[in-house]
């Protein structure tokens, strides 16, 4: 479905615009929004490892550095492409799917902007999101990242480690990688003793992760 | 050493790694012997990576100071490169200008100390994101300077360093520069190289017969740095460092063809990277990481007809004036990014105001544009480098520069404000 012709609008500086068609679209982008603490930057480096793991030539994660602090708004990037080369840096504005590690962030107008029409959404939460005001063609899949994470004593200093859940969700939702790519990427950051616990945590959220 | 040297092992690996890592994976593939440590931010990760490098006993033999401000940091690698040793250091912005003082004390020296920058922005206003402005600032110290655009070229672009720097006839210090933020905590997969191979490409340094004028040993005393009244030698010493400038031009061409055989990367000539300039009309010079994102913008307006190409300028110091002499009697416009400034220069814009002086006098060289933005990591889209090369096609085609030019240069993707 990412290999279909399509448009794209660039505007130049004084606001005219032309039309252009982009052979296709090859290069798959990710959002993730967070708060400081929950790990969404370090969801964003390990999701450009899983794809490369899985065969993807080439990722790049870029998280959005300001001023942070524990629950503030993050923002982070991962592109991941199958065949072509990734030569940008630039911020990812029309993202393919958005992860939302907290949907409280969702009522905060300037983060609600950034969910654009045709966007696939795995929301940490326990109970489907309030859609109003959403774009067209927005498909939500949610998952209690944050309940797994208590149920499975899978917790840092302050608060739920949500990366492994929500990753495991994307995989399931995606098909990109699968948790034995999981494993074997968790397993080489984290090393051997930890990965046990990480796996049940991204288990419970690759069998749990359901469309609403 | 020798014994060392077995005992520190690496495979050829592909690593999804943060640019300041790469930087810290080439220090070790170099064997760095002596690292100074300061932190700042952009730039702390890569002494972080290197600290946990030594301390799981991955370099051994390695000697890992931590010094109390970037000024120590620069005077422990002037002390340490005088014993013989390879060292490496790495800093940002603020830093580099407290290593001033000692950046001098390592050009006249002449010790090829290398030091990773992740650039920006010179403060104030507070400013921690991409801006070349520091490291370009430091342009009369004598460093040479060379800036990275991906991931790889900056795990690359240190090891084919230290082959310049070493070399008898240049030993020079030199900087490798790439945007802070951009490139420094951005991952991508990075080659890190079996380390036969570095050691093949980059063999250890000389000993004291090799290095006879800097080699420190208790067993031989001699003097460094000392007093030189103005009827001494001291014009000649400068005259010599600026002679080594010039002969590095050679030796950064060898290193990357060299690079190229070992490892397979092309980084062009060494001193530019030309990308679809050869049926170009009109074409972009430009540096670091928006080099990268200039080539998906030269192949989307090439997409609808344009014959646009771009050159990613590697070096500043040395600056490579034979190249950019021939890439600007090749094309008709030339267009030249600045992600830095130099205040009361000709254009406003440190590689313009080199590239206007470059072409002084030259007969049927393209009309120059001198561009700036991006400064304080203001984020250049792809879309903005698609329009500053149609900017440049509109420019060819009407003969006209733009309208909306600050004293003779293009601020571009600036805020509009009363």
């Amino acid at each position: 479905m990412f290999f279909i012709g399509w448009l794209v609008i660039i505007k130049n500086q004084k606001g005219k615009s032309w039309i252009k068609l982009v052979e296709s679209k090859e290069i798959i982008e990710i959002f993730f929004h967070g708060r400081g603490g929950q790990t969404a930057i370090t969801a964003s480096q390990l999701l450009a490892e899983m794809a490369y793991e899985k065969g993807f030539i080439d990722t790049i994660a870029i998280p959005i550095i300001g001023a942070e602090r524990r629950g503030a708004p993050i923002m982070a990037f991962t592109k991941i492409s199958e065949k072509k080369q990734i030569r940008t840096y630039d911020s990812v504005k029309e993202p393919d799917y958005m992860i939302i590690f907290d949907t409280s962030l969702l009522d905060i107008p300037r983060i609600k902007d950034t969910i654009k029409e045709g966007v696939i959404i795995i929301a940490n939460s326990p109970i489907p999101i309030d859609t109003t005001d959403f774009p067209d063609n927005v498909k939500i899949y949610i998952v209690d990242a944050t309940g797994i994470c208590i149920k499975r004593e899978f917790m840092h200093s302050s608060g739920p480690i949500l990366n492994i859940p929500m990753l495991g969700a994307f995989g399931k939702v995606t098909g990109y990688y699968d948790l034995e790519i999981m494993e074997k990427v968790l397993k080489k950051e984290f090393g051997e003793k930890k990965v046990e616990k990480n796996m049940i945590v991204a288990t419970d959220a690759y069998e749990s992760v359901k469309e609403v | 050493m020798s014994k060392a040297r077995k005992d520190f092992t690496q495979e050829q690996e592909t690593k999804i790694i943060k640019g300041n890592v790469s930087a810290a994976y080439a220090a070790k593939s170099a064997r760095v012997q002596v690292i100074g440590a300061y932190p700042i931010t952009p730039q702390t990760t890569v002494v972080e990576k290197l600290s946990e490098f030594v301390d799981s006993g991955s370099m051994p033999g390695t000697q890992y100071i931590k010094v109390e401000s970037e000024h120590s940091a620069m005077a422990s690698m002037v002390g340490a490169s005088m014993t013989g040793t390879r060292t490496f250091t790495a800093t940002s912005g603020q830093g580099l200008f407290y290593m001033n003082e000692m950046l001098h004390w390592a050009t006249g020296t002449r010790l090829p100390i290398v030091t990773a920058i992740a650039s920006r922005g010179p403060a104030p206003p507070w400013n921690i994101w991409a801006d070349f402005t520091d490291v370009i600032s430091q342009r009369d110290t004598g460093w040479m300077c060379s800036f990275c655009a991906t991931h790889q070229e900056i795990y690359d672009e240190i090891l084919m360093s230290y082959k310049v720097c070493e070399d008898y006839e240049i030993l020079l210090p030199k900087f490798v520069a790439y945007g802070g933020f951009i490139l420094s905590h951005t991952s991508k997969p990075v080659i890190i190289e079996d380390q036969e191979a570095v050691d093949n490409y980059l063999p250890p340094l000389p000993d004291e017969k090799g290095w006879p004028h800097i080699f420190m040993d208790p067993e031989r005393p001699m003097m460094f740095g000392n007093l030189i009244m103005p009827s001494g030698f001291y014009s000649e010493f400068r005259l010599k460092i600026h002679d080594a400038h010039m002969k590095a031009k050679e030796k950064i061409k060898n290193a990357a063809k060299e690079f190229e055989k070992s490892f397979g990367r092309n980084y062009g000539n060494g001193l530019t990277q030309q990308y679809k300039m050869n049926d170009a009309e009109v074409g972009m010079l430009i540096y670091g990481d928006l080099a990268l994102q200039m080539e998906e913008a030269v192949d989307l307006v090439r997409e609808e007809g344009y014959k646009v190409g771009m050159v990613k300028l590697r070096y500043f110091r040395p600056f490579p004036v034979e190249d950019i002499i021939n890439i600007a009697k090749s094309v008709k416009v030339l267009g030249v990014m600045d992600r830095a400034t130099a205040f009361g220069s000709p254009t406003g814009g440190p590689v313009s105001s080199e590239v206007k002086t470059a072409i002084e006098g030259v007969e049927k060289t393209a009309k120059i544009l001198p561009m700036i933005g991006g400064l304080g990591g203001r984020e250049v889209t792809l879309e903005q480098q698609t329009e500053q090369l149609k900017i440049l096609i509109k420019m060819n085609e009407t003969g006209d520069a733009p309208g909306d030019l600050f004293h003779g240069t293009l601020w571009h993707g600036k805020l509009e404000v009363e």
